[in-house]
């Protein structure tokens, strides 16, 4: 029995019995609920209280400290960035951009890589294993790669230089690898073979569709890789013509802070106040940077959550 | 596919790809004899004919600016006919600078002018690492304005093993703490601080303030980078505890660990930390905001001429000041702000000459620094300005790292002579026994790295009085003497005696 | 020769597949390598670039390795690395798997998806704000956990200078924040395991139980291996902002969070000595490999198809 075959008839009345049937019982139900509930709580809390103090009075802020329940709110923050945003947007544009290119880029390289490896007929794959994971161990460093990119590709200041850093990984290759030899049996790819399908259409139009959850997997780490990317636009993507991605401007910031904090004996005739932004604003970016990519990340969840039931399915 | 044929296959492929990758960068072909040498005239001005374009990439310290293209622009048409230069200027914000200026030198990309200092884009190891372009002999042919508006000492204490490689911008050369007072709380309680200068001698006003304010008013509102004033001239910065005493006669090095004056300095702070003078979790503050709240009564920060009254406008409230020491110059204050030619630079020569045009040429200077009169600024009378609302929003450069402070504009409130007092306040100071040493950590740089990471576990939490120096002074010292102090005092003492030598 | 060649004609379909991936990994990871290069060199800058510089710069072989080893630190960090990642290792698994496997178990579907959606969130938030976060919780004077201790007539504690509570803290914000992220993997691997198992043992009557650990557990079996394994290869670095700023760089705290990429930074901090950084991270290569190929040959030894090579 095969994933196939099951799709051929899902018959809506009959899974949700069974489902029923082999629910877990609603103690354990609770208990199960309880457990991951509370961990859940512990996790989003401190994006409520990110939130909180984005929303808190600069003044009240600083008068205070940080708190869940200030006696002063304000939207300032907002206000600022998005009166002074036009940057603030080009920059999302600039991120989102890359996150989608990027993205799909890494998984058509991830998948046929992994793919190849993931069938035990190919005599090269102990090599080419190798090959990949080898390079999760060992790098030359920030200034070898910084030579590759600007001296022998020359691509720095354009979008490729964020693009290409990020589009493999070892990692993903070998999970992706995992998930094909586990949910991919031999045999159905031994039949599409009979009846005639090439090697690539045998990947195209049999393996990929029901490897959905792993793809899913490698695609929202690999979104995730590239949203949270700052370090290679300080490398390479640092002009002043160009609008920065958004998380490196956050970073930035928090990087102008430590830094000024540090060093305020040494440019303590600059006034550096003046050119940091206040507490809440800084919040507010964060907050600006992080809900747009957990607002996408639902479309990802579809592939792990739904059809987790017993005899349901997706595809 | 065996592991060890594979290991050997990848390595034959990388060298085979790194030959090809040499071949790419490799190539570079001599630029012709300079023209800058026949267009220099005996009196020193430029005859701009004889010059061949060239465009000069800079990289500076700070946030970009969105008016930074169009006030280039402006500085690009006033080169152009002073000296045929035009600038590709760079900014990269004060917490990449020092990463990614070390990624660009040792790539060896090219560039011609950057901003270098004593504690960002480190100026002596790069130096010494040979990433700076020495600068002696352009100075001599290009550079005769710098030397002549430049206080001798700035040149003479940025020398690496007697060669220049920075320009210094003038300003303040020597360094000198205060005692920072909030003027409400001195004013409330009467306190009299004419006599202060020691840490001891704060005893009785913090008391005060303790025993009559509320707990969330700090009487030494300090973060963990707080010391004791020391009467040391320290060779790696006053983290890292190897200095010589300033009044010294022999011009060793010592273990300030070691020093009764520091043993006294911890007892007090270690006092001050019971009493609740300063903050409990001092020794994890990284900063601290009791200046903004107005809520403290005094702490420690380096002076400058009339810098209360900046302070004062700053902080909104009115600031008062005591000094700790007298003004001294030190290796590192004279480097704390300067200009260096890329090693890689193609035309030092015109760099050189853009470098001494901006140190002595007021309308370059204020552009760079102000950008344009009645977009950025108005001038008022003589040699005030007032900012208009686009220099803050669009051009608010850092005026400090760019070079010759003394041809900037004045804002309203700061008194007309202040330049004057700066110049003063550099000769009336006092200079440091090594003044002009710079110790190179090459040899001991194993025992540096170490005693770097001993510093920072035991350094904030016994300055700050957060610990029992009865008991933390001699595991400290242990500690140090483990990761081998000794043997880089030792070091420090050999490079200074050889360079002793050689000076007299 | 002919052999190879003709191996390569019988495998061309999937080695075209593999060429642009293998294309990238040679320009973007095995160019760059030449860079190791530097950890046995004295770096200096000489004026004709990067290469000319390398060529030129002193030979010092290990002298760049000595600093890891020769301190006294070098038994702690050393010590503090391995501890804390066999824990995370070991924690992060067991946790990961059986949250994934508790979140597959719910009866509602919407709320597993909205637990985890916030399980995720941690992963968004860089150490910088996680440490303001954990600093309002353990701050000595306004700490929401010192407030309490002191509601209930405690003594409060200044936790970023006591050392023994910081291994508990450090593993606790560690796995916090990568379980999310984890358990992402495992999930999709049960969504992937082949539901005619289920059924087959709905039919023999198998417990929930029953079914969790003879199907499920030996169904991500494969996976759990191979993703420790690739774990065990990282067991010389560490997750910086963890280490550093986390506990707020106490230096009280040094005994129980100082690694050896703290080490390293701090170390290096001042004078930004390319060869010394480049030998830190090739001895923790080195080291990550040595593991890797034993633990793979003892999987290998045991289950060959689990294997990474």
């Amino acid at each position: 029995m095969t994933q196939l075959s099951t799709q051929a008839a899902p018959q809506p009345g009959k899974v949700k019995k069974k489902r029923d049937y082999n629910a877990i019982t609603p103690v354990w139900n609770v208990i199960f609920n309880i457990i991951i509930g509370l961990f859940s709580f512990s996790c989003v809390f401190p994006f409520l209280f990110v939130i909180i103090i984005s929303l808190t009075d600069e003044q009240t802020l600083v008068q205070e400290g940080f708190s869940l329940f200030p006696s002063q709110f304000s939207i300032a923050a907002y206000d600022y960035i998005f009166r002074s945003g036009s940057e603030l947007i080009s920059s999302f544009g600039v991120t989102l951009l890359v996150t989608v290119l990027g993205t799909l880029l890494s998984l058509v390289l991830v998948t046929s890589y992994a793919y190849a490896l993931s069938r035990r007929s190919f005599e090269f794959r102990g090599f080419f294993s190798f090959l990949a994971f080898f390079t999760m161990l060992f790098s030359g460093g920030m200034v070898p790669g910084y030579i590759v990119m600007t001296q022998f590709l020359h691509l720095q200041n354009t979008i490729w230089s964020l693009i290409f850093p990020l589009s493999m990984s070892a990692f993903f290759i070998i999970v992706m690898r995992t998930f094909f030899q586990t949910t991919v049996p031999d045999e159905i790819i031994e039949s599409a073979k009979i009846d005639g399908a090439g090697e690539f259409l045998t990947f195209v139009k049999i393996v990929l569709p029901v490897s959905l959850p792993g793809i899913a997997t490698i695609g929202l780490f690999s979104s995730l890789g590239y949203w949270n990317d700052w370090f290679n636009a300080l490398l390479y993507y640092n002009n002043p013509q160009k609008t920065p991605p958004l998380q490196f401007m956050l970073m930035q910031i928090e990087k102008n802070m430590d830094f000024l904090t540090k060093n305020a004996q040494n440019i303590g005739s600059f006034d550096m106040a003046a050119s940091l932004p206040t507490e809440t604003v800084r919040m507010a970016m964060v907050v600006l940077a992080t809900a747009p990519i957990v607002l996408a990340y639902p479309f990802f969840q579809r592939y792990f959550v739904q059809g987790l039931t017993v005899g349901s399915v997706k595809g | 596919m065996s592991t060890k044929r594979f290991t050997l296959m990848s390595f034959a492929l990388m060298l085979l790809l790194s030959v090809v990758l040499a071949g790419c960068g490799g190539g570079k072909e001599n630029a012709a004899p300079a023209k800058e040498e026949e267009a220099v005239q005996s009196d020193g001005t430029v005859d701009v004919s004889k010059l061949d374009p060239v465009k000069l990439k800079l990289y500076l310290i700070g946030p970009n600016q969105k008016d930074l293209p169009m006030v280039q622009e402006k500085i690009n048409e006033y080169l152009t006919e002073k000296i045929n230069v035009t600038l590709d200027i760079n900014m990269i914000d004060w917490g990449d600078y020092s990463q990614r200026m070390q990624v660009i030198t040792s790539s060896g990309e090219n560039y011609d002018i950057a901003f270098s200092s004593s504690w960002a884009f480190d100026y002596l190891p790069n130096a010494a690492k040979g990433a700076f372009m020495p600068l002696n002999d352009l100075l001599d042919q290009y550079g005769e304005g710098i030397v002549e508006v430049l206080d001798p000492r700035f040149l003479e204490g940025t020398k690496v093993n007697g060669v220049n490689y920075g320009i210094p911008a003038n300003k303040e050369l020597a360094q000198q703490f205060v005692w920072r007072f909030n003027k409400e709380y001195v004013d409330k309680y009467n306190l009299d601080i004419s006599n202060v200068t020691t840490l001891e001698d704060l005893e009785p006003l913090l008391k005060t303030i303790k025993d009559n304010e509320t707990a969330d008013i700090i009487p030494l509102a300090v973060p963990k980078s707080f010391k004791p004033y020391m009467p040391f001239d320290y060779q790696l910065g006053d983290e890292i505890p190897i200095g010589m005493y300033i009044d010294t006669e022999d011009f060793k090095f010592v273990n300030v660990l070691e020093s009764p004056e520091l043993k006294a300095a911890l007892t007090t702070m270690r006092e001050y930390y019971k009493a609740g003078y300063v903050r409990e979790d001092i020794a994890t503050l990284d900063g601290i905001d009791n200046f903004k709240t107005g809520k403290w009564l005094v702490d420690r920060e380096i002076t400058q001429p009339y810098a209360d009254l900046g302070w004062s406008r700053n902080a909104g409230y009115e600031i008062v000041t005591r000094p700790m020491h007298d003004p001294v110059i030190y290796t590192s204050s004279a480097a704390g702000s300067m200009m260096v030619i890329s090693s890689y630079s193609k035309n030092p020569e015109r760099s050189m000459m853009f470098l001494n045009l901006l140190n002595t040429d007021a309308e370059l200077r204020n552009m760079i620094q102000y950008g344009l009169e009645g977009t950025h600024y108005t001038k008022l009378d003589g040699p005030y300005i007032e900012d208009l609302p686009a220099m803050q929003e669009n051009f608010a450069m850092p005026g400090f790292a760019l070079g010759n402070m003394y041809l900037t504009y004045l804002h309203e409130g700061e008194p007309e002579d202040k330049w004057d007092a700066f110049e003063k306040f550099n000769s009336s100071a006092i200079v440091a026994p090594t003044f002009g040493f710079n110790f190179d950590t090459g040899p001991v740089k194993t025992e540096v790295a170490a005693i770097t990471n001993v510093a920072k576990e035991f350094i904030p939490a016994l300055y700050t009085g957060s610990v029992d120096p009865e008991t933390y002074l001699p595991k400290a010292k242990q500690k140090f003497k483990d990761a081998g102090i000794d043997k880089v005092i030792a070091e420090a003492q050999k490079q200074f005696d050889e360079w002793k030598a050689s000076n007299q | 020769m002919s052999a190879f060649f003709k191996k390569v004609i019988r495998n061309r379909a999937l080695l075209i597949m593999i060429l642009p991936g293998t294309i990238w990994f040679l320009i973007f990871a095995y160019l760059p390598m030449f860079g190791t290069i530097l950890a046995f060199k004295d770096f200096r800058i000489s004026r004709d670039g990067f290469f000319a510089s390398v060529f030129n710069s002193e030979w010092v072989w290990f002298k760049n390795f000595e600093y890891l080893f020769t301190t006294n630190d070098a038994f702690i960090i050393t010590r503090n690395t391995i501890l804390y990642n066999l824990a995370l290792i070991i924690l992060g698994l067991v946790i990961a798997v059986s949250f994934a496997v508790l979140l597959s178990e719910l009866v509602n579907k919407r709320m597993a998806k909205i637990y985890q959606t916030g399980m995720f969130l941690p992963h968004f938030l860089s150490w910088v704000i996680i440490s303001y976060f954990a600093f309002t919780f353990l701050s000595m004077d306004k700490g929401t956990v010192n407030q309490i201790i002191t509601f209930f007539g405690g003594e409060r504690i200044s936790w970023y200078s006591e050392p023994k509570y910081w291994p508990f803290i450090i593993l606790f914000v560690g796995i916090w924040k990568g379980v999310g992220y984890n358990s992402v993997i495992y999930l999709a691997a049960i969504t992937g395991i082949d539901k005619s198992y289920y059924e087959a043992a709905v039919i023999d009557g198998a417990s929930k139980w029953k079914q969790i650990r003879y199907i499920t557990i030996p169904q991500l079996k494969p996976l759990m291996i191979i993703l420790t394994i690739l774990a065990i290869g990282g067991i010389f670095r560490s997750d910086f902002g963890l280490f550093y700023q986390l506990p707020k760089d106490s230096g009280a705290l040094y005994p129980v969070t100082n690694v050896i990429d703290t080490f390293v930074y701090r170390g290096l901090i001042n004078m930004g000595d390319v060869g010394m950084s480049t030998a830190a991270g090739l001895y923790q290569s080195m080291v990550g490999l040595v593991l890797i190929l034993i633990a793979n040959y003892i999987v290998r030894k045991i289950e060959k198809d689990h294997a990474i090579f």
